[in-house]
């Protein structure tokens, strides 16, 4: 099958899904050096749902991830090519200011990374750089609103000036994503949120992204495939640097077109 | 016979007994089971060590205890006794004319002793060498003795191998021990002079009478903390803190290659050269801008001048602390700010630095502590006038000068001036140890943190 | 056929209206503008911090250079020597036979010399010369007898006001004497053997430095036989040996604040310890040797724990395995690889001992010494000390020879660090 009608299938998908769409890349090619990481990749994020990018490790989906918020950037010698839009702009075009990026494409990490300040400074580290809280209530609020949505406010609401360092790993976890949250973004890259937690805290986060489904386009990047049917409704199968197959979850996991993408989630490899 | 030779004759003693022992464990055969314990190199070395470790001993004891004997021998002569000296000023000036130390004789009447003294000497070197001789033989022979295919001498050589290691590393502990009683010694004989409350909270220095009343040190601290503590890291915390984020956030890889070991190369020039270039060139700029500005009391050696230079030697301490520092953060934090759009200076100022912080201060303790221990700038560029001031045009002094300006020259070794260099080399030994403890603690605990 | 069924999810719950950041209203536009030229700034301060840095080195070096290199030269005067006409008592065949010695120190060539430039240049004309110029006389004449029998040419070192008019660094006056001088081709500017060959002197003309490296020399010999050993083995025992207790903590403790101790306190130790308490002599290259070993030990420790801390434990466990002994492991597989790092760390040390100044003046290694040491325990001075001495000499023909002999200093310096760097890049091995 060529890389052309692999990416007309995925435009025929998405208008048969009926999404909004709120990100798209065509023909993406990512290159670390002279190494060749993505190899034109086509993909759409809808606004309603939560789009998985499975695959065995070291297949490209998380390098992927990163390009959608410009986080490779921070590799010096990391090129990306091809077309990466939001809301129909071109993220890599010249009048694409990164930092205001960044803002409405916000990002959770692997490993929980909260910074070594007060919990209360962690979420309010966003507004107060975008400037988007005025006052000491608004920010207040900001805080409270994002904790809240994040399901940690009930936990912390006590003890706020703690170091965020302070909490257990899921809880680090969720307080990093109220602080993706306080920003108000549009849209929220998830790299391998829970691969650092244990199940518990695993199925608070799944929960988490259940409630926010719909306020924000999400993506998730998973090695654990029942997470990915759990959470998302598009799954993207990605393949030393190719997207084998992209579609909706329920297809992808009861009747996968490619038989890569089938001996994949039947365990024969990765 | 000259102990030189002596020496000689005992190596070569040992020399046979390792070519003697090795050639007689060479002889022994079998196998399996019945294999020689240990190599016929390592019986070599078994014999020569028995053969050289005793006899060096016992010349170096004698080499303690000979010159004493000589000197005895030469006193108790008819000759000596006729002499109205000192005995020891007479064996002193003896022996130097004996060993062509000194040519003339201060006193004339000596001269005739000093044939009497080298006959002596040659005698007790003669019985030293023999005895040391006989010690080599005897010990060398010893060991050839235990030679046989089941001495272990792999395990006794090895066993002398540690002792040398333990040894060695015990020279460290006696180091830090003969700093400590040298000062604390010396230090309580001062204040058995001058109380310890005058000293460290006089205001008056003036240690040049030699009175009491006159050893107050406390302008003393001041100086070394305005030039080291203040002016110097005005200077080299921006500097060093701004270096190494440029270097380590913004430039490119080619340019931190290059410049990282340009900057360190301000840390490898000597302190003197430093002192010199303070002293010519900044101290007399430094003067005459204070001139034309207005400022009264400039003096020509300021403490400003003195503190810039010392800032500018203590930037590559500062900047590869916060260098290490800053890597330490784990990327995680870097990548956690700038996904949400921060700016990298907003990623610098806001979680890198403060994350790093505690590296930071330990690193600026450490270069305080290299600050306040710096001499030669001082020496050169600050001055001698024990001001209690916080003009930076004007001189200061500083602990370490006047540890300099009090031992120089020949004055006797007793007197309170003298003995107040050691009380102030011990207060600077205190408090440098304390801020490099301080500040290694809180550089380990921030390592800890972050692993 | 898939093991894994999809869950059933429960429908996107109705969310309230939400209302996006509007980023395009000029509020938000001017606050980002004005981020980024808070970016621009720092990152300008950033690069300023690092270019002052360089430029004070720079400046350093320009400074050194430009007033050292000078002191390489001498001016000298052509003094035309008339030997006949001086009626010197001397003949070439005293002078090549074995009183040459006795004979020349008998005859008054100083007072010949000025005579000579007195003739040559007008009454005062002696003031032209350096006050060791009779030496430069005397060499010619050991050089060739035969001179005393006819008019000669000599060139001898200038005064310092001259050779400080010559480099133009004096008054008008000077200068013009000078200029009248050059007119008459009777002077020249050139590199001159004396500074490196010579020892400390009160004439700024006729000091050199080679006295002074000397001492420096015969103490880094002294320093390196004692920290090198003592360091490596002492590295190794805490490395490879020591067992984790009280003693080997109070060893690490003992190390680690050694290497941070002032260096005057090592000063201080010698002083007290060498110097009073042994009675060991003054000023001598041994003691000052003996201190600064102290001093240098802790550096090697380090650098050898780390070197050897980098050789992988695979090695170590290949070797056991094979049956040797422990120390056979260390001293034929461990030592050897460790080498190049421990070498790099002594290096470094070193460069800093030959560096070091304040407590060799506590040990009296500041005394006046016009020969070089011919011993270990003979009286002499080393290099920085020797420009601490000459920075304080009140003449102004001093500036350029302690610049001069900080250039030796540094070259030495770099030469060193060079090695190091050398041996790093030639023999670090990545495991």
């Amino acid at each position: 099958m060529t890389e052309t009608s692999l990416n007309d299938r995925a435009d025929k998908q998405q208008a048969a899904h009926g999404g909004t769409l709120k990100m798209t890349a065509r023909d993406v090619d990512v290159f670390y050096g002279t190494k060749q990481a993505i190899k034109n990749v086509s993909i759409d994020v809808t606004q309603e749902n939560v789009t998985a990018f499975i695959g065995p490790s070291g297949c490209g989906k998380s390098t992927f991830l990163r390009t959608l918020n410009r986080m490779n950037d921070t590799v010096a010698s990391a090129r990306v090519t091809g077309d990466i839009t939001l809301d129909g702009k071109d993220i890599y075009g010249a009048d694409m200011d990164v930092v205001q990026l960044r803002a409405r494409v916000g990002m959770v990490f692997q490993k929980p990374n909260p910074f070594p300040k007060s919990i209360y400074e962690n979420v309010a580290y966003g507004p107060r750089i975008h400037g988007l809280a005025s006052a000491k209530p608004d920010m207040d609020a900001i805080v409270e609103k994002s904790l809240r949505r994040a399901g940690l406010w009930e936990e912390v609401k006590d003890r706020l000036t703690d170091s965020g360092t302070a909490l257990s790993g899921g809880q680090q976890q969720r307080l990093c994503i109220a602080r993706a949250i306080a920003v108000d973004p549009e849209v929220i890259l998830m790299d391998e949120p829970c691969s650092a937690l244990d199940p518990i805290a695993t199925a608070k986060i799944e929960e988490l992204i259940h409630e926010l489904r719909g306020r924000y386009a999400i993506v998730i990047v998973t090695h654990n495939m029942q997470q990915a049917a759990r959470v998302s409704q598009k799954t993207a199968f990605f393949h030393l640097g190719t997207l084998v197959e992209y579609g909706d979850t329920s297809d992808i996991f009861t009747n996968p077109r490619q038989t890569r993408t089938k001996d994949y989630i039947t365990g024969r490899y990765g | 016979m000259s102990p030189a030779l002596f020496l000689l004759l005992v190596a070569g003693l040992a020399f046979i007994g390792w070519i003697t022992g090795r050639a007689r464990a060479a002889r022994f055969t079998g196998t399996g089971a019945n294999r020689p314990h240990s190599l016929p190199g390592y019986h070599g070395w078994y014999v020569a060590l028995w053969a050289l470790a005793p006899a060096l001993l016992f010349l170096a004891v004698w080499g303690f205890v000979s010159p004493g004997l000589v000197d005895a021998t030469v006193t108790a002569t008819p000759q000596s006794a006729a002499i109205r000296l000192d005995p020891a000023d007479l064996t002193a000036e003896v022996r130097a004319l004996g060993t062509g130390a000194l040519t003339t004789a201060f006193h004339p009447e000596v001269v005739p002793l000093v044939p009497v003294f080298q006959r002596v000497q040659t005698h007790y070197d003669v019985i030293g060498g023999v005895v040391a001789l006989l010690l080599a033989f005897a010990g060398g022979a010893f060991a050839y003795t235990r030679v046989k295919p089941d001495f272990r001498a792999r395990t006794r050589v090895e066993q002398l191998v540690m002792a040398a290691l333990l040894g060695a590393s015990l020279i460290a502990v006696l180091t830090t021990l003969g700093i400590v009683l040298s000062l604390l010694f010396e230090s309580m004989r001062f204040f058995a002079r001058v109380s310890p409350i005058e000293f460290l909270f006089g205001t008056l220095w003036s240690p040049q009478t030699g009175d009491s009343g006159t050893f107050g040190a406390v302008p003393l601290f001041w100086g070394t903390i305005f030039i080291g503590a203040i002016i110097a890291m005005i200077v080299a915390i921006p500097l060093g803190l701004m270096s190494a984020i440029y270097l380590t956030q913004y430039a490119a890889p080619a340019t931190r290659r290059w410049m990282k070991p340009i900057l360190e190369v301000l840390a490898g020039v000597p302190t003197v050269v430093y002192g010199y270039f303070a002293a010519l060139t900044v101290a007399p700029a430094i003067r005459d801008f204070a001139a034309f500005v207005g400022i009264p009391g400039a003096s020509s050696e300021s403490a400003l001048a003195a503190g810039l230079v010392m800032g500018v030697m203590i930037i590559p301490f500062v900047s590869s602390m916060a260098d290490d520092s800053i890597a330490a953060v784990p990327q995680s934090m870097r990548d956690g700010s700038l996904a949400m759009g921060a700016t990298t200076s907003e990623t610098i100022r806001k979680v890198l630095v403060p994350a790093a912080l505690p590296g930071v201060v330990g690193g600026v303790l450490l270069a305080v502590s290299r600050a306040i221990g710096e001499t030669m700038i001082v020496v050169m560029a600050a001055g001698l006038a024990a001001n209690l001031t916080a003009n930076p045009f004007s001189s200061v002094t500083t602990v370490t000068t006047q540890i300099v300006q009090l031992l120089t020259g020949d004055q006797e070794f007793d007197s309170a001036k003298t003995l107040a260099a050691f009380a102030l080399g011990l207060v600077l030994f205190i408090v440098t140890l304390l801020l490099n403890i301080v500040a290694l603690r809180v550089v380990k605990k921030y390592r800890e943190a972050y692993e | 056929m898939s093991t894994i069924a999809p869950a059933l999810q429960p429908p996107p719950k109705p969310q309230p209206a939400r209302v996006p950041t509007d980023w395009t209203t000029t509020s938000m536009q001017g606050r980002i503008r004005r981020r980024y030229r808070s970016e621009r700034r720092f990152r300008l301060l950033g690069a300023g911090a690092v270019l002052l840095s360089f430029a004070f080195l720079v400046f350093l070096l320009i400074s050194m250079l430009g007033q050292g290199l000078r002191g390489f030269t001498q001016t000298e005067l052509r003094l035309p020597m008339d030997f006949p006409a001086a009626r010197l008592a001397l003949d070439p065949a005293t002078l090549a036979g074995p009183n040459a010695r006795a004979a020349l120190a008998a005859v008054d060539l100083e007072g010949a010399t000025a005579r000579a430039a007195d003739r040559a240049y007008g009454t005062g004309g002696y003031k032209l010369l350096s006050d060791g110029a009779w030496l430069s006389v005397r060499s010619a004449i050991q050089a060739d007898p035969q001179i005393l029998t006819r008019r000669a040419d000599i060139w001898v070192p200038t005064s310092t006001v001259i050779d400080l008019a010559a480099k133009g660094d004096a008054d008008a006056e000077a200068e013009a004497g000078y200029r009248l001088l050059d007119a008459r081709k009777a002077v020249r500017t050139s590199f001159s053997m004396a500074f490196l060959t010579g020892s400390d002197s009160t004439d700024p003309t006729l000091v050199g430095i080679w006295g002074a490296l000397k001492g420096s020399l015969l103490t880094m010999f002294v320093t390196l036989i004692l920290a090198f050993p003592i360091g490596v083995l002492s590295a190794l025992y805490l490395e490879e040996y020591a067992a984790r207790n009280r003693w080997t903590d109070l060893i690490e403790v003992s190390i680690n604040n050694l290497a941070a101790v002032p260096s005057i306190i090592f000063g201080l130790l010698g002083l007290a310890v060498f110097l009073n308490f042994l009675d060991f002599p003054r000023s001598a290259p041994i003691v000052g040797g003996l201190t600064l070993a102290l001093m240098t030990m802790p550096v090697i420790v380090i650098a050898g724990r780390n070197a050897i801390k980098s050789v992988p434990p695979s090695i170590r466990d290949a070797a056991l395995g094979i049956g040797a002994s422990k120390v056979q492991v260390v001293f034929h597989h461990v030592l050897p690889l460790a080498l190049p790092g421990i070498l790099t760390g002594t290096i470094i040390g070193m460069a800093r001992a030959l560096g070091e100044t304040a407590p060799l003046l506590m040990i009296g290694m500041r005394a006046f010494i016009a020969s070089p040491p011919g011993g270990l325990a003979d009286p002499a001075t080393v290099l920085p000390v020797q420009i601490f001495l000459w920075s304080d000499e009140v003449s102004r023909g001093f500036v350029e020879k302690t610049s001069a002999a900080i250039i030796v200093l540094l070259v030495f310096l770099l030469a060193m660090n060079g090695i190091a760097i050398y041996l790093r890049n030639r023999f670090e091995r990545r495991w």
